[in-house]
């Protein structure tokens, strides 16, 4: 890589069948390190996760291998533990999400790696962590969105106005998994820190717990939410002529702003809904007038005179406007990335940026095997390809 | 030692996604300054009537461990200090709208040119540039900006909007980025200014579809169908509100499931053995699940699921996890101690490091100026006659 990048220098050898573990090497890719990924002879589970493209291939592996490198061993074998330890041998970081009760016949248990690789980040990456009762439990994602409290409280607002009898929703995509992945990486990042090599047990489900550390707070304190209550008492998503805009105001002027927004209607005047207080009691009914009023709304007009207002509101983008976007674009937070198999897709980077401009992938997601040079053991001849 | 000791940050952040990323900083060991002021403090300090709650929603969790002073930032005099602070710190950490904390002298060419090597973490809605960037927002609002909004929701509904988990994952984006950036610095000796849009990080959760959508597939909001497995989804329990995730993934789990569901024949029925004439049949098979799952008792039932290795789990609610041993073993859940004896549950690191001593919380939610013989007195050797002067003057304040 041409670019310095905080991880510039650093190899990264990933062995990840999930989107957890495969996302923590994503991150470290983005930010500058060398990530190789070794695939099994049956190649990389996520090579066949949704969304597929047109072409047949993942666009899910697209996105999470984008700027990785591949090498194809089988780990089962000596030849590919081998290839493995010649990795390790260069590497800082070992990203491992190998069921527990499958590694010791990879040669990545624990106790291995630590003698073989001392001075080694080795960072586990499992739904239910590596140590504790459930260390052998298995999930996808929608266990642990359910697992780390937030499923149960989904969804809420107008979804849940509408549908309350439906059971409770999963975030789209892998929001729980990715959330792992951000934990385990900040994690072996910090190991990484203190200089001392080691065996880092990241959860996925400890990590969704963190993030949804409300409802535990809530719970000590008496004021536990579900999904039917913890709407916003007004504002929320908000139905508009052309698609629906998010609305939410937590300060008094922002309130001031919407009066404003909403052409100071006389039911807004009642002097009593000066009182924060009052609004939240009275916020059905001004959910109501806010609903019916913005049903004859255009989203676009609405949203650039509510921010001139200083009142949050936002568009729901599609995938496209998203891709589209004026500030997206400016930010050049998408890069062209052009598949093996042809196809053209755009690739965002990075989900931050270490001065005015985004990083920058080095190469679209590798096929099988093209950084086999890395390894003497595991030869071309002998590697199964798709 | 914790993993990163002996690293200070000066935080200036509020709300939920700032202090979510130095809370996860500190309790990894870095020394953690939270500066506020009585006259404007951290609006996460109060209560938000629009959450229908009396009491602050998150300080509590995120403010632990932290040291507090008070410092305003509209005087002088408050600057000059916080630059002194900031001289003394390896990490600047804010969450104001862009461009406010350099008109508050404070930007980072003015930390910069107070600790040359400094790293400078700006979190905020949708960035330091671009036409949007002045934009007010918060958890739903980058949801909705990002996508992942859009995404979500029953097929036949409406977008859903995210909530404090998209602040908090912003936070561990931000503490990620921040370890990175000490790396760059400890290797090149510079440091840099961190941008990290909270928009941004929700498109990147959505990346795998936004990266479809730009190939010309498109996407519609599929409730808790998966685009690979049947069935998959949460199905109710005999008991109320108590739902059950299930989620299989190839045809051996389909046996192991139909196993446990008491009707082994499923396995080989023509019309569900194979997952492509599951995913064909999405609703006959999620229906025949549903008339088991009525049935049982859910915990019992992810248990037997698991054993017979197929991904199940209860859809839990916070007093699940506040009493689960697993989480108790791992430390992801613990009990913390304010300083007037009160105990409460918080949520610990989620991840476990075999040497050096364990990320913890230390302390308990500070006071406002708890910390301020510590950070005035030893940090920059102000003495009690001039600090009294800076109170009496409201700078300390």
């Amino acid at each position: 890589m041409q670019q310095d990048y905080p991880l510039s220098g650093i190899r990264v050898v990933e062995h990840a069948a999930g989107v957890a573990g495969a996302w923590a090497g994503r991150l470290l890719a983005a930010m500058g390190a060398e990530v190789i990924m070794i695939e099994p002879p049956s190649l990389s589970a996520l090579r066949r996760e949704g969304p597929m493209l047109p072409d047949g291939s993942s666009a899910l592996f697209a996105y999470v291998a984008a700027g990785k490198r591949s090498v194809v061993c089988d780990l089962a074998s000596t030849e590919g533990r081998g290839a493995l330890a010649e990795l390790l041998d260069d590497a800082l970081i070992l990203i491992d999400d190998t069921p527990l009760a499958e590694r010791g016949a990879l040669g990545l248990d624990q106790a291995r790696i630590a003698d073989d690789h001392p001075d080694l980040v080795h960072l586990s990456v499992l739904p239910f962590g590596a140590a504790g009762p459930k260390a052998g439990w298995k999930a996808t994602e929608i266990n642990l969105i359910h697992a780390g409290g937030e499923g149960y409280l989904l969804p809420n607002g107008l979804s849940a106005d509408l549908f309350p009898e439906r059971p409770p929703l999963k975030i789209a995509g892998h929001f729980a998994e990715m959330q792992g992945g951000v934990a385990a990486a900040l994690s072996a990042l910090a190991a990484l820190w203190s200089g001392q090599g080691q065996y880092v047990d990241a959860s996925v489900q400890d990590a969704n717990v963190a993030v949804g550390a409300f409802a535990l707070q809530r719970h000590g304190d008496g004021s536990v939410e579900h999904r039917h209550t913890r709407s916003f008492r007004y504002g929320g998503v908000i139905e508009c002529r052309d698609g629906h805009v998010e609305l939410l105001t937590l300060e008094e002027r922002q309130w001031q702003g919407l009066v404003r927004l909403l052409g100071s209607p006389d039911w807004a005047s009642d002097a009593a809904l000066a009182d924060p207080a009052e609004r939240s009691a009275r916020g059905t009914e001004l959910n109501r007038a806010i609903r019916d009023w913005a049903r004859g709304q255009e989203v676009e007009a609405l949203v650039a005179r509510a921010q001139e207002l200083g009142v949050p509101m936002a568009r729901y983008n599609t995938p496209e406007q998203v891709i589209a976007g004026a500030h997206e674009t400016a930010r050049g937070i998408f890069q062209p990335v052009r598949q093996s198999l042809g196809t053209a897709m755009m690739i965002q980077t990075a989900p931050f940026r270490f001065g005015p401009d985004a990083p920058r992938i080095a190469r679209a997601a590798p096929e099988p095997g093209t950084d086999q040079e890395l390894v003497t053991a595991c030869q071309p001849a002998r590697r199964v390809i798709a | 030692m914790k993993p990163l000791s002996g690293i200070r940050i000066a935080d200036f952040t509020v709300h939920a996604a700032g202090p979510f990323c130095t809370h996860m900083l500190s309790q990894l060991g870095a020394e953690c300054i939270k500066i506020e002021s009585a006259q404007r403090p951290d609006i996460f300090r109060k209560p938000h009537a629009v959450y229908g709650r009396a009491g602050p929603a998150s300080f509590d969790q995120v403010a632990s461990n932290k040291l507090s002073v008070r410092l305003n930032l509209k005087h002088p005099q408050g600057i000059a200090l916080a630059r002194r602070i900031a001289a003394l710190s390896d990490v600047a950490a804010e969450s104001f709208r862009a461009g406010v904390m350099s008109r508050l002298g404070l930007g980072y060419d003015a930390l910069r040119a107070a600790r040359p090597d400094i790293v400078m973490v700006s979190i905020s809605s949708s960035g330091q540039s671009g036409p949007d960037s002045h934009f007010a927002g918060y958890a739903p609002l980058f949801g909705a900006w990002g996508g992942l909004g859009y995404l979500t929701g029953y097929g036949d509904g409406p977008p859903v909007e995210m909530r404090h988990v998209m602040d908090h994952s912003v936070g561990m984006n931000a503490a990620l980025a921040t370890v990175a950036a000490l790396h760059q610095r400890r290797r090149t000796g510079r440091g840099c200014h961190v941008d990290v849009a909270a928009r941004e990080v929700a498109s990147s959760i959505a990346g795998d579809a936004l990266a479809a959508a730009s190939a010309g597939v498109r996407l519609k909001r599929m409730g808790n169908a998966d685009p690979q497995r049947s069935p998959h989804g949460v199905f109710a329990t005999r008991e109320a509100d108590r739902w059950l995730s299930l989620s299989v993934s190839d045809d051996r789990e389909w046996a192991a499931l139909a196993e446990v569901m008491g009707r082994p024949g499923l396995a080989h029925d023509p019309r569900y053995a194979r997952a492509d004439a599951r995913l064909a049949a999405r609703d006959a098979v999620e229906a025949l699940v549903a008339g088991w799952s009525a049935q049982v008792e859910a915990e019992e039932a992810a248990r037997k699921l698991q054993a017979a290795g197929v991904a199940a789990h209860v859809s839990w609610r916070a007093a699940d996890i506040a009493d689960d041993p697993h989480m108790q073993a791992r430390r992801a859940v613990v009990d913390v101690t304010e300083g007037d004896g009160r105990r409460r549950k918080a949520v610990g690191f989620p991840a476990i490091f075999s040497h050096g001593d364990a990320p913890a919380i230390e302390r308990g939610t500070p006071g406002l100026g708890e910390h301020e013989d510590y950070v005035y007195g030893e940090l920059l050797g102000l003495g009690q006659a001039e600090r009294a002067r800076l109170v009496d003057d409201r700078v300390i304040y």
